[in-house]
């Protein structure tokens, strides 16, 4: 048996044809992941005892694989009466699975910000809810801009992991192309090329965004 | 089953995905050292070359990596067995972020490391092996755990080139019993009481080492 690349190449299409719902699963993913992890981490900061179930929260997701995750939730959700699409399971599954890196994120980007940018704020008389949408939350927002997108990426990459749970995305209509032809070769290869594109162009993107927000002049 | 039978059934697959582990590292911390090493000390086209290579191990998804080689190799008259695969898949991809580490921790060196071993007149290998990479792999120490805990949750995919390691297993026990909520949360049990003994870990090497965070954005 050899490789066709004729045969390949009839493949693209139909790979391609989906890759609308990697996006879309990666971008759903990362904004679940990305309230979740920013919730977690509001949490964390709200005393002791919370601070501890948080870390420890944070500690059991980052200590688990994705695939876990994915099985766990589409197994045990339809159990406990709750029957979602796959697609839904899936999107949740990478938005825990992503929210224990993404917590860590959002940490680092709110004590990355000074002291006394609070402190300046509270003199002036912002009250609290004003010091934290005015003047942490968008220097936050720079802050985590670009590790957000390199997790995105992350995320984007872990995409293929839903064709274990029959989400319908690019691995998943490679496997079925394979299937149907008995060719694993060229269908396989085409999806790897793709996805590797994808995430050379898209940390392309977010290496860009990096020397935006931290230039030499914002430094 | 109770859930504590169902809980031993699944460490059954221990073996396994501690066996892929192992291997992976094999060729994770050779492809980390030596390519991170040749980044950093390359100019021009030879480090274009090991960028590339490099690029390709870290930037495609792990997953689709697998059934790539382990489809594609035989197509090319390369007969190797599942576990050999998988374990070279998962580890020169987290050998390829291990080399990154590598590059970054060399990088950040002080200069006058360098300068001051080059005055005293050690020859440019003896003041990589050591004066600069023991200062740069103790800096980056956490950065390698974390990545150690990638690669173990990381061979759950095995399960899907049909080796029997934890993930496998529990997959097992769920066809012949139905219990979703015992199965899978065993499962999810079963990695975190191996891979958080591995955080704490990595957590007391990182405060030992002067509160220096790894580099959380890369996994």
């Amino acid at each position: 048996m050899n490789f066709d690349f004729a045969f390949a190449a009839t493949t693209l299409p139909t790979i391609l044809g989906v890759i609308g719902t990697t996006i879309s699963v990666a971008l759903l993913s990362c904004a679940g992941a990305s309230i979740l992890g920013f919730s977690f981490e509001i949490a964390r900061r709200a005393g002791s005892l919370p601070a501890y179930l948080m870390r420890f929260t944070i500690d059991f997701i980052r200590s688990t694989p994705v695939l876990a995750w994915l099985y766990f939730l589409y197994f045990v959700l339809p159990h406990w009466g709750f029957t979602l699409p796959a697609l839904v399971v899936g999107i949740l599954g990478l938005s825990i699975y992503f929210s224990g890196y993404l917590a860590e994120v959002f940490k680092a980007g709110i004590d990355a910000i000074p002291k006394g940018q609070a402190e300046a704020a509270k003199a002036l008389g912002l009250n609290r809810i004003d010091v934290v949408s005015f003047v942490l939350a968008p220097q936050m927002l720079r802050n985590v801009a670009a590790p957000v997108g390199n997790h995105f990426v992350s995320i984007l990459k872990a995409t293929p992991y839903l064709a274990a749970i029959a989400v319908p995305e690019m691995l998943g209509s490679a496997l079925d192309i394979a299937s149907n032809t008995y060719r694993y070769a060229e269908p396989l290869t085409v999806v790897g090329i793709v996805f590797l594109v994808l995430a050379l162009t898209i940390a392309q993107g977010v290496r860009l965004l990096e020397r935006k927000l931290h230039g030499p002049t914002n430094r | 089953m109770t859930t504590v039978e169902i809980f031993v059934g699944i460490f059954e697959g221990f073996r396994v995905t501690a066996t892929v582990t192992a291997l992976g590292l094999l060729y994770a911390v050779p492809f980390a050292l030596v390519f991170g090493v040749a980044q950093y000390l390359t100019k021009g086209m030879a480090r274009l070359a090991i960028t590339a290579v490099i690029e390709f191990w870290r930037s495609s998804a792990v997953i689709i990596l697998l059934f790539v080689f382990y489809y594609v190799l035989p197509v090319i008259d390369i007969q190797l067995p599942a576990i050999t695969v998988a374990a070279m898949v998962l580890g020169l991809n987290a050998g390829g972020y291990g080399s990154q580490a590598v590059r970054a921790g060399l990088q950040s060196l002080d200069r006058g490391q360098f300068e001051a071993a080059a005055a005293l007149g050690l020859p440019r290998r003896h003041i990589l092996a050591l004066i600069e990479l023991p200062q740069a792999l103790t800096r980056m120490a956490p950065t390698f755990i974390n990545q150690l805990i990638q690669l173990i949750k990381g061979t759950a995919l095995v399960s899907l080139v049909t080796l029997t390691d934890m993930t496998f297993r529990a997959k097992e026990i769920a066809e012949s019993e139905y219990n979703p909520v015992g199965v899978y949360t065993s499962l999810l049990l079963a990695y975190f009481v191996i891979c958080y003994p591995v955080t704490v870990f990595g957590r007391w090497v990182e405060q030992r080492i002067g509160g220096r965070k790894g580099l959380t954005n890369e996994f």
